[in-house]
């Protein structure tokens, strides 16, 4: 393919931020060519789940970024030519303990006043809305805004709308390197296909973002943190939407009340989490790992997300499990994702290291990302996901 | 001779599928057609129409129609269908029952 040496930007990386990334910078005016060292959602973004899920988050800022991208994801339906295979059906998280259901309800407190519209479905609700759930849950905390999507179709759906607006999409091309002028400011990239200019680079690596910070000697503090999947067959949905349980937020902020639980839990970071897909098939999740770059499914692990979801839902053991597979969540150390320009390379710009909330944050990120480097007035605060809380400033 | 060359000399040699409404993954159901959509929307390997169509995504995992997908991609493509690399393998080998997960690593071991 001819490289057009006169792009007003470059995007790094084809996942669901990159896709949005490039989608709202071609959708400014900007020149814009896309990246990618494989395909479209060859990384992360092809081995997630696809929950839009506001409730599980901290609530005020980091909720709200779900929040925002989940209305934007309904304007998107409107804009895409694609079916990205979107359903707002909400979701629960089951309670199942005393310390969990004390948890959730000072939390909702809070979600309440946040705006969030989180609520609280007792025991009788629950096992009339879920049937099929084991006995002896004490309730649910649903969030009924809370939505599914298929994210390698939204990765897909955003990269062919950029693309109809004039962005030149690199698949299969992978950058090597990063080129300054004499006064430090980004000036391009090398690749196979020979060098492209750019006064503007995005790195949208997810957890491979430290490799492109690298060629700008930046230490980005991403690190991959393993998530593995179980596919259940195409068979009657044992349940509608998206089921987790309240251990998971419990465990995330406030892990003391998680100890004392099986050993194997902790260890792999299992949480339950259940979700029927468009295609008919289920999702069990969920794990967390730091196992390097390894996209291999563990036997151990997959093993421990089997047995916590057959402890919820008990009725899950006569289906079939017909693949697993593994994705690389880029970790951030204060969990929030960074999206910011970087002042000590002029033109560098990060979008990356939303962990597990990239599909679900999706939106707003590529939102931001366009605001920034346009000088526009951001739609929500930037100050928590700027560079440099990472780099020794401010 | 074993039935796996059997579905090899079909695919090379006999039956040149030209139907384009032909099913070629039956298991999500995905034709001819939808197949050639996305090597021209950019699928360039078996992965990349998986993702695109879910052609090889269903209970068989790919066992019955990567061989037609190959060949298809191969002529789009002008390559050796060959040279195009497998499709990225993950357990389990054969669909298999949620509670057979529960018991310890005795036989399990990977």
């Amino acid at each position: 393919m001819a490289l057009n040496n006169n792009l007003d930007a470059i995007v790094v990386g084809g996942g669901v931020i990159g896709a949005s990334c490039a989608y709202f910078l071609a959708k400014a005016g900007l020149k814009v060519g896309l990246f990618e060292k494989g395909d479209i959602a060859s990384g992360a973004s092809g081995a997630c789940e696809g929950g839009i899920t506001a409730h599980d988050h901290q609530p005020g800022y980091d909720a709200n970024l779900t929040i925002i991208s989940n209305k934007m994801y309904k304007e998107l339906l409107k804009e895409l030519d694609w079916d990205i295979e979107y359903s707002e059906k909400g979701s629960i998280s089951v309670i199942e303990t005393e310390d969990e259901l004390k948890f959730t309800l000072d939390r909702m407190k809070q979600q309440l006043a946040c705006g969030l519209p989180v609520r609280f479905v007792d025991q009788d609700e629950l096992y009339q809305q879920e049937p099929l759930l084991a006995p002896g849950f004490l309730g649910a905390i649903e969030c009924p805004s809370n939505a599914l999507c298929m994210p390698i179709q939204v990765a897909i759906a955003l990269v062919r709308k950029a693309r109809s607006l004039g962005a030149e999409i690199h698949t299969f091309e992978e950058v090597n390197d990063v080129k300054l002028d004499k006064k430090g400011k980004i000036s391009g990239i090398v690749t196979a296909e020979g060098e492209v200019s750019s006064p503007i680079l995005v790195n949208c690596c997810g957890a491979w973002a430290p490799f492109l910070g690298k060629m700008v000697s930046l230490d980005i503090p991403i690190k991959p943190r393993r998530g593995q999947i179980v596919v259940v067959e195409q068979a009657a949905q044992v349940g509608h939407r998206k089921i987790g349980e309240a251990h998971y937020i419990v465990g995330k902020f406030h892990p003391e009340l998680a100890e004392g639980t099986d050993s194997d839990i902790l260890k792999y970071g299992i949480s339950f989490a259940f979700e029927p897909t468009a295609s008919g098939n289920m999702l069990l999740g969920s794990s967390r790992e730091f196992a390097g770059y390894d996209t291999r499914t563990t036997l151990p692990v997959i093993r421990a997300i089997i047995q916590r979801a057959i402890h919820f839902i008990p009725s899950l053991k006569y289906l079939h499990c017909i693949r697993t597979y593994a994705g690389l969540r880029p970790y951030t150390p204060d969990h929030l994702s960074i999206v910011s320009q970087v002042d000590e390379v002029p033109g560098f710009y990060i979008a990356a290291g939303a962990e597990g909330d990239g599909i679900g944050i999706a939106p707003i990120t590529g939102l931001l990302m366009s605001q920034i480097i346009l000088g526009q007035k951001t739609t929500i605060d930037i100050n928590p996901l700027r560079w440099s809380r990472f780099s020794g400033g401010y | 001779m074993n039935s796996r060359k059997g579905v090899n000399e079909m695919a090379d040699n006999k039956n040149k599928i030209d139907d384009e409404d032909i099913i070629i993954c039956r298991c999500e159901e995905v034709s001819k057609k939808e197949i050639l959509e996305t090597i021209a929307d950019g699928a360039r390997d078996l992965k990349g129409i998986r993702i695109r169509r879910r052609a090889g995504m269903g209970l068989c995992q790919g066992r019955s129609c990567e061989v037609l997908v190959r060949k298809i991609i191969s002529e789009q493509l002008g390559t050796n269908p060959k040279e195009l690399l497998p499709s990225t393998k993950r357990p389990p080998v054969r669909p298999i029952e949620l509670r057979l997960f529960r018991g310890n690593d005795n036989g399990f071991k990977q």
